[in-house]
């Protein structure tokens, strides 16, 4: 049972970790960004093609930077020229550039699945309760834990974090206190898809990439970003641990209709509580 | 120095014209207050270079220099806060977290957190509570301290009095005229007009989006105020 656990920790964390730039980004430009999915496919690919340089970590590290880089590429070109648009405008922006992004790492690394090996320092398994259990997996779940805890503390205590909490609620009052709140946009749809990126290289010993990688963990963030309530990071982090968890026991215990148990549980709160777990009705 | 000053300004949300060749300007250590019924433009004076409506014809300085293109930043900038029309004070902050917003622009000058705090008692009291949990009169404090905190060369008072019970706005006007006697530079814009006497030295009449009176309100007259302001 505790291995189910675990290996439901392991999804939620990667999902947590995608799901809040979902949430960073929604949050300050008001833009529900389709193309978050690549990004997470995107750093994948960019720490494959790192690895095979300069190792490992370095991969993680390249795939964080190259995102962040590319979030601020995409703010300043994309995303601001969206916050005021027609939602309709968003979505088709948006999922157009999923499709170029898609097709730029089909161009760049080609059609077959490759793999990520796992990092010498973390391979083998560890016994857990009388199972074995994957050493990397361990590392997963710690590094989104690290991961989600630092963001929760820059949020909580620094002045950019204030800010930031400051310009999702209210982008006039924010900005007629002095706060330069473009920059601040552009720092946090960096730092969200920075860890879109970081997320993606860290999954990628744990998948087999493809340029459609991204399409099914986009489609399980919107859920948890849904159920945890739009804009809200500590409901995407509840959200994402309780749709990891059933993911896996659906797999377990019920593999016939896994696919379908994160869907019914947004439905359920789309009719029941459509502020989501940690919104505020209004 | 001029702090702020409109000349001969249109501005205009969307396409709509709300003001028309506006001109006022406000120097070191001055009360100035704009009068005016509901929708003559008087919250538009405020718009126009906090840059939420659109500058067209005519010049704008802040702090004595044109405002170039207006960013919603440049006035606090600039050393002008702004204490807006129905407060907005931030409900996912705190009151502590809205006053430390207000130091964004960090000028130096006197105002602390610690200061506002002796200033406002209540505040300090109820700082780790949501800023929309407070009463009205205690938002309206919070928001002059969250202006107050980024020690503004002049202080922007949108309609301070809204709402507000006539024991608080006494008490709003003396913390005014105190600050009007340390030398922070005041705009009232109210249509309390007990208020405006007590604080204002100087005022300019909208209507229709134009300035069409100005003055000492010494020289101020009930003729005026009932042709103006009253309903």
């Amino acid at each position: 049972m505790l291995i189910h656990v675990l290996n439901g920790l392991v999804y939620g964390g990667l999902l947590y970790l995608v799901a809040v730039g979902l949430v960073l980004i929604f949050g300050l430009r008001q833009v529900v960004n389709f193309a978050h999915g690549s990004l997470f496919m995107l750093g994948a690919y960019v720490a494959y093609a790192t690895i095979a340089i300069a190792g490992f970590w370095i991969g993680l590290l390249a795939a964080a930077i190259v995102l962040a880089l590319l979030g601020l590429l995409l703010d300043r070109t994309v995303f601001r020229q969206l916050q005021d648009q027609d939602p309709i405008v968003t979505v088709l922006v948006t999922f157009g550039l999923l499709l170029v992004l898609e097709d730029f790492v089909r161009t760049v690394w080609g059609r077959d699945n490759l793999t990520v090996a796992v990092p010498q320092l973390l391979q083998g398994t560890v016994d857990i309760a009388g199972a074995s259990f994957p050493i990397y997996r361990l590392f997963v779940i710690a590094a989104a834990a690290v991961i989600g805890a630092g963001l929760t503390i820059w949020l909580k205590t620094s002045r950019v974090g204030l800010y930031v909490r400051a310009f999702a609620a209210d982008p006039v009052t924010t900005g007629m206190q002095g706060v330069d709140t473009e920059r601040v946009s552009a720092s946090v749809v960096a730092v969200g898809a920075g860890l879109a990126g970081l997320s993606g290289a860290i999954a990628s010993p744990l998948l087999a990439l493809s340029p459609a990688m991204g399409g099914s963990i986009l489609i399980e963030s919107f859920i948890v970003v849904v159920v945890g309530g739009f804009g809200s990071f500590s409901g995407a982090f509840v959200a994402a641990l309780v749709i990891g968890q059933l993911q896996n026991f659906g797999i377990v215990f019920v593999p016939s209709i896994a696919s379908m148990v994160p869907f019914l549980l947004m439905m359920a709160i789309l009719i029941y509580r459509p502020e989501g777990l940690a919104g505020k009705a209004s | 120095m001029s702090l702020l000053a409109f000349r001969d300004v249109d501005s205009f949300y969307g396409r709509a014209q709300v003001l028309r060749g506006v001109s006022f300007e406000i120097g070191a250590g001055e009360r100035v207050a704009i009068l005016g019924r509901n929708g003559v433009g008087k919250t538009t004076v405020v718009n126009t270079f906090l840059g939420i409506a659109s500058l067209g014809k005519g010049e704008i300085t802040l702090a004595g220099k044109p405002s170039g293109r207006i960013r919603n930043y440049t006035a606090a900038r600039a050393g002008i806060s702004v204490v807006p029309q129905g407060r907005r004070i931030i409900g996912a902050l705190s009151v502590k977290e809205n006053l430390v917003l207000g130091s964004a622009v960090d000028r130096k000058g006197s105002w602390t957190l610690e200061r506002v705090f002796n200033l406002f008692p209540i505040l300090r009291e109820r700082q780790d509570t949501s800023g929309t949990a407070l009463s009205g009169g205690q938002q309206q404090m919070l928001a002059i301290g969250r202006a107050l905190m980024a020690n503004p060369a002049l202080l922007v008072l949108d309609e301070p009095s809204e709402g507000l019970a006539p024991v608080i706005i006494d008490e709003l006007a003396d913390v005014f005229v105190r600050l009007a006697g340390e030398g922070t530079s005041l705009l009232l814009i109210e249509q309390h007009i007990s208020l405006v006497r007590r604080v204002a030295q100087t005022y300019h009449m909208l209507s229709k989006g134009a300035v069409v009176e100005s003055g000492t309100l010494a020289e101020l007259t009930d003729e005026q105020l009932k042709r103006h302001v009253a309903v």
